[in-house]
């Protein structure tokens, strides 16, 4: 899923300066499970609009707000959408643009997309959506994204007992592609394997 | 004998590294460069620890003229593709055949951590690019007019564990073209030893890296640096010598002795200290 992360309340106040109603769109996809759309989350935000005097003229909760057709039905029939003049999203930038895509109004983003990420027990970051997936020869581990370097070849020198010299707390993720490697008797076929670049 | 010549040779090689000034005044970079006269090869690092220096290709065609050899270092961190092919080319046209690539330390280790990193390609790739080249096309395979010659160095780290995995990328970039290695620092002999029988392969030299160790502070701050053990022993001389520096230089040139007896050369990283490696040399 996309992992989303709340903007700060100024940079949200900054976006909002001379706006006095908004209508908020939250998505009920990625970002209720970054819990950045979920109940508390609207609450939070509805409350940093009131105590800063803009009104909220109405909260749609939609499936997924990057379903662009669905989105479009389902606010097309909400008249607080259709009053307001600027939308607040609490979604991924996919959705503000699937909106943005079929309506003039003014769009303000209350996230940031920060990553594709696994959730539970802990976010992860574990894809960076390139394109061109090498997975299969990586033993399911994506260095692109998980090695600071992109290294897709093997790693640099800089891992000590397993460790990425870049932030000692994290396993260097050619460690851990190595580890695999080896239970799977897959050493050789790494060693004579050369990664294109792409 | 050129640098690739002595490559062939049995020759216990000697170089060490000198990095560009931060700025235009390349007077110092001069004067620490005529300690290293008598050596093989001289490489120029390439914005080292990424920080912005003064290019390392600018002062490699210096050493040049001045009748050094030098190595080229270039890194993947900070040039996408075409800049790294074109720096190659361009190495060429000035007459520098050698080259260390190496990946680079990461920007956010450096004076500029949120400064983008590149690595468009990594150094397997690199060092194929640079192979390619040399067959007279491009990675977009187009048709040079003209190819260069290189003599291809990387880098390898003794320290880095598990060590089995630094073996098989030793292994995996003389498959892709590396003709010379130099090592990350090492300050026990007989480690190295252990590590050196498992890389040692014929067709491949590799130098091992050794660093001066002026004062207990600088020691200190080695000792921060990843994947660098410092034998207690030394670190003893260190901390009790009245002299710290003229010890130093007396470890470095003991350890050059042990590694004569079975490394294929050494690898100087004086860091600033390059005025006192003739004594270092003068030692053995």
């Amino acid at each position: 899923m996309i992992l989303t992360i709340k903007k700060s309340d100024e940079e949200i106040l900054e976006s909002l300066k001379g706006e006095s109603a908004v209508f908020i769109i939250a998505c009920a996809g990625c970002a209720v499970k970054s819990h950045t759309a979920d109940k508390q989350a609207v609450e939070t935000i509805s409350k940093l609009l009131s105590d800063n005097n803009i009104k909220v003229l109405g909260i749609e909760i939609l499936g997924a707000v990057c379903n662009t057709q669905k989105a479009q039905e389902t606010l097309s029939k909400n008249i607080n959408f259709q009053k307001a003049k600027t939308i607040l999203f609490l979604s991924c930038g996919t959705g503000v643009q699937a909106v943005g895509s079929f309506s003039d109004k003014r769009l303000i983003a209350v996230l940031n997309s920060a990553a594709i990420a696994a959730v539970e027990p802990s976010y992860s970051k574990f894809c960076s959506v390139c394109g061109d997936c090498i997975l299969s020869y990586t033993q399911g581990i994506c260095p692109k994204t998980r090695c600071p370097k992109s290294l897709v070849n093997g790693p640099c020198g800089g891992f000590v007992n397993g460790k990425c010299e870049i932030d000692p707390a994290k396993d260097c993720v050619w460690v851990l592609i190595y580890e695999k490697l080896k239970q799977n008797n897959a050493l050789d076929k790494f060693l004579n394997r050369f990664i294109e670049p792409r | 004998m050129n640098f690739k010549e002595k490559l062939k040779s049995n020759k216990f090689l000697i170089t060490a590294e000198l990095f560009p000034p931060k700025g235009t005044d390349i007077s110092s970079f001069l004067m620490r460069a005529e300690s290293l006269r008598d050596l093989d090869a001289v490489n120029v690092t390439d914005n080292q620890r990424a920080s912005m220096r003064t290019g390392s290709l600018a002062m490699c065609k210096i050493l040049l003229e001045k009748g050094f050899e030098p190595i080229l270092q270039i890194t993947v961190r900070d040039r996408n593709r075409i800049a790294l092919q074109s720096e190659l080319l361009s190495a060429s046209v000035l007459g520098i055949e050698n080259v260390l690539i190496i990946s680079g330390d990461h920007p956010s280790a450096g004076e500029y951590p949120s400064a983008k990193p590149v690595y468009d390609l990594d150094v397997l790739q690199l060092i194929k690019a640079a192979r390619t080249l040399e067959t007279g096309i491009d990675l977009a395979g187009k048709k040079l007019k003209g190819s260069p010659k290189f003599c291809i160095g990387a880098a390898v780290n003794p320290a880095a564990t598990p060590n089995d995995l630094q073996v098989l990328m030793l292994k995996k970039k003389i498959l892709a073209g590396a003709e010379f290695f130099q090592t990350q620092t090492i300050f026990d002999a007989a480690q190295y030893k252990t590590f050196f029988d498992k890389i040692k392969n014929p067709n491949v030299k590799i130098l091992a890296g050794i660093t001066l160790i002026k004062s207990p502070k600088f020691m200190q701050f080695l000792q921060k640096l990843p994947g660098v053990n410092i034998p207690i022993k030394i670190q003893e001389r260190i901390n009790s010598a009245s002299d710290p520096l003229s010890e130093g230089i007396k470890i470095c040139s003991e350890l050059i002795s042990d590694l004569k007896t079975f490394s294929d050369g050494v690898h100087i990283m004086a860091i600033g200290m390059e005025e006192h490696i003739p004594n270092i040399l003068s030692l053995q």
